[in-house]
């Protein structure tokens, strides 16, 4: 038996139009992922740095926000808005992009 | 392979006599709550679990493919909430409470990361292996990687996780149980795996599967209705108590309490607790959020849900489902937190896993409440405790007994080593249970470090990279196991490094050891990729071919797979 040549798959280099869709979607989604999950924290920490006794009191820790301090409110609920948004989004964008490929 | 598999079992058991003998008195949570039998809540709670095994009677299952993974027919808000109640577990119910209880805003890290997974586990993982469509994950990553010792380090993996997991539960429903019916920590651990023993033997997965939509109702209810009454007493409205504990949140960093102003110096201790780096820093918190995200998409017990649906895109839309289903508990455990602080500000950690109980208690709120909240707790650490442990049996009587041991074996037998092997990982877990090594939420968290760490690297690379082979894997794998569990002796024998203030803790080492053990994977793999087997990897690329859709896939069975993108 001839030897087949080997499957290519890069989660970066996606060899077909169906792996480039869905990975055009997932990098969408993830690098959102990335930035709501660690830009955030990143920010508070930021905003924090002045706090002389380290402890990370800011103007987002001032601030309320349906009676939360601003700061509480994001992690405790603006979070899973947010993920379940992206979800949503990414059930949308499969739906837009990769799911035309399949029927094709 | 087969001796191989007895020392890793025989380790694990003697591992779980040890700490029990390292550890001292446990349980003293059960002092913090009222002590003695309650009535109500037992009646409510038997109740409860006669409806619960009184479903796994109606649905007994006598082939193994029920006894896996339920058929393959649920659909996505079935499975959505099959998920959600897999996921809410005794940690979700009681530990996150508990955690926030002790640590303020840094224990919110805890719910960033049990929400987050779910993306990353949805953008790299959901739909893919929905299509490979077999039963467990140590058989993905063993037919991926055309390699048994993968597998059985797969399988190894996944029942140390169940271990490490049902642990935490064990000791919540033991808590539960000691509350209820007066007993000492000890003995209700006992009744606890009594009741679990008993309900798994007897149902089987689609017994379970059909609970868990079941148990996700009562037990959501069970934690939503409480919180109305209880945010009334705080002086709320009780229209919306998620929405409207922010007040009380606000004053008690001012120092404002049921019990008045509190002094300066435990005003100063709560507010910093509730800013953001009073409890732990930002490397710490950013590790902790990361560890419980490379988890949730690790968790073999969660992806194996992704078998049970019908296809793919009910599989994507479930995971939306799930996370919708388990966000309503995290939108509410917070509120339990601070209801805490808010009753009993000095209660600390004695009283932590307990907070939704004494919090209530404290409130006054009566004994059907806090019994049907009790009730809910004990339903989630159930409901959790079946899907793990089945997941581990089915790792050792599907992975090693029925492909690695005795391949061709009747079904009867693999059901029957299932059956086995569920009662001794309940027996193991019972050791663990009699003296936890930490608190609920933080015990879950290692067994999370294990799946990040693991798991994940080698199912994501498996996935999407078409070069890694069982060399890469296997490197990565043993090097992700043996940190992780490298850290967690550390933290039981309280070493500074692996503390949870040390440079690698237990419940968050992935920040650092998950990227490492993908670079070693890859790098393993490349470096051995001119001495891979043809075997090897033509079975690899075949099942690379059925994960993508990509033509010329061959079944097992022989029948080829033209067209590109048809199901």
């Amino acid at each position: 038996m001839a030897k087949k040549p080997r499957v290519s798959v890069n989660f970066f280099a996606p060899a077909t139009d169906g792996m480039k869709a869905e990975t055009s979607v997932a990098k969408t989604i993830m690098v959102l992922w990335f930035l709501l999950s660690y830009g955030i924290p990143t920010f508070i920490w930021i905003a924090g740095l002045s706090d002389p006794n380290g402890l990370g009191e800011s103007f987002l820790t001032d601030a309320r926000f349906l009676g939360f301090p601003l700061h509480y409110w994001l992690l405790a609920q603006g979070y899973t808005l947010g993920y379940l948004i992206l979800c949503k989004l990414y059930c949308v964008l499969w739906d837009f992009k990769v799911t035309p490929l399949r029927k094709s | 392979m087969n001796r191989c598999f007895v020392i890793v079992m025989s380790s694990i058991i003697l591992l779980a006599l040890s700490s029990t003998l390292v550890f001292g008195a446990a349980g003293e949570e059960i002092y913090q709550v009222k002590q003695g039998f309650k009535l109500v809540p037992a009646i409510i709670m038997v109740a409860l679990l006669c409806i619960y095994i009184g479903v796994g009677f109606l649905s007994k299952v006598s082939n193994t493919s029920g006894y896996w993974v339920a058929g393959q027919g649920v659909g996505k808000i079935g499975n959505g909430a099959a998920i959600a109640s897999d996921w809410m577990s005794a940690a979700s119910f009681m530990g996150v409470a508990g955690l926030l209880y002790l640590k303020g805003w840094f224990g919110l890290g805890y719910i960033i990361g049990w929400t987050g997974g779910y993306v990353l586990l949805l953008c790299l993982i959901a739909a893919q292996i929905r299509r490979f469509g077999k039963y467990t994950i140590p058989e993905f990553l063993g037919d991926r990687y055309n390699s048994h010792a993968v597998r059985l380090i797969a399988a190894s993996v996944t029942v140390i996780i169940a271990i490490t997991y049902s642990t935490a539960q064990f000791k919540g429903i033991g808590l539960i149980c000691g509350w209820i019916f007066g007993m000492d920590y000890t003995s209700s651990v006992f009744f606890a795996a009594g009741v679990v023993c008993t309900y798994m033997l007897i149902s089987g997965m689609s017994g379970v599967t059909r609970n868990q939509q079941i148990q996700y109702v009562v037990l959501i209810s069970a934690f939503l209705i409480p919180l109305w009454v209880l945010l009334r007493k705080a002086g709320g409205t009780g229209i919306l108590p998620q929405l409207e504990y922010g007040n009380i949140i606000s004053n008690l960093m001012e120092g404002q309490t049921a019990t008045g102003q509190l002094d300066p110096e435990a005003t100063k201790s709560l507010r910093e607790a509730y800013l953001p780096w009073g409890r732990g820093d930002f490397y710490h918190f950013i590790a902790l959020v990361f560890t419980l995200m490379v988890g949730t998409a690790g968790l073999p017990h969660i992806m194996i849900r992704f078998y049970t649906v019908k296809n793919e895109d009910v599989a994507r839309r479930s995971v939306l489902w799930g996370l919708f289903f388990i966000g309503l508990l995290y939108w509410s455990s917070p509120v339990y937190a601070a209801m805490g602080q808010f009753w009993n500000p000095a209660g600390g950690k004695a009283v932590a896993d307990v907070i939704i109980l004494s919090a209530p208690e404290r409130a006054g709120l009566g004994e059907a409440f806090i019994g049907y909240l009790a009730s809910g707790a004990l339903a989630a650490g159930l409901s959790t405790v079946a899907g793990l442990l089945i997941a581990g049996a089915s790792a050792i009587a599907h992975d090693w007994y029925a492909t690695v041991y005795r391949p061709g074996c009747p079904d009867r037998h693999a059901l029957l080593v299932g059956r086995v092997f569920t009662a001794i990982l309940c027996g193991v877990v019972v050791l663990f249970a009699l003296n936890p090594p930490a608190l609920i939420a933080q015990i879950v968290a290692m067994a999370f470090a294990i799946a990040g760490n693991t798991i994940f690297p080698a199912v994501v690379l498996g996935i999407w990279y078409s070069r890694s082979n069982k060399y890469g894997a296997l490197a990565g794998m043993i090097f992700g196991l043996g940190m992780t569990l490298l850290a967690m002796f550390g933290w039981m024998a309280k070493i500074p490094m692996f503390g949870d203030q040390g440079i690698l803790p237990a419940t968050s080492s992935a920040l650092i050891v998950c990227p490492l053990a993908f670079l070693i994977n890859i790098l393993v793999s490349n470096a051995m990729d001119a001495r891979l087997d043809d075997e090897s990897a033509e079975r690899g690329d075949n099942i690379l071919r059925k994960l993508h859709n990509l033509p010329d896939h061959i079944e097992e069975n022989g029948n080829q797979k033209k067209n590109a993108f048809s199901h």
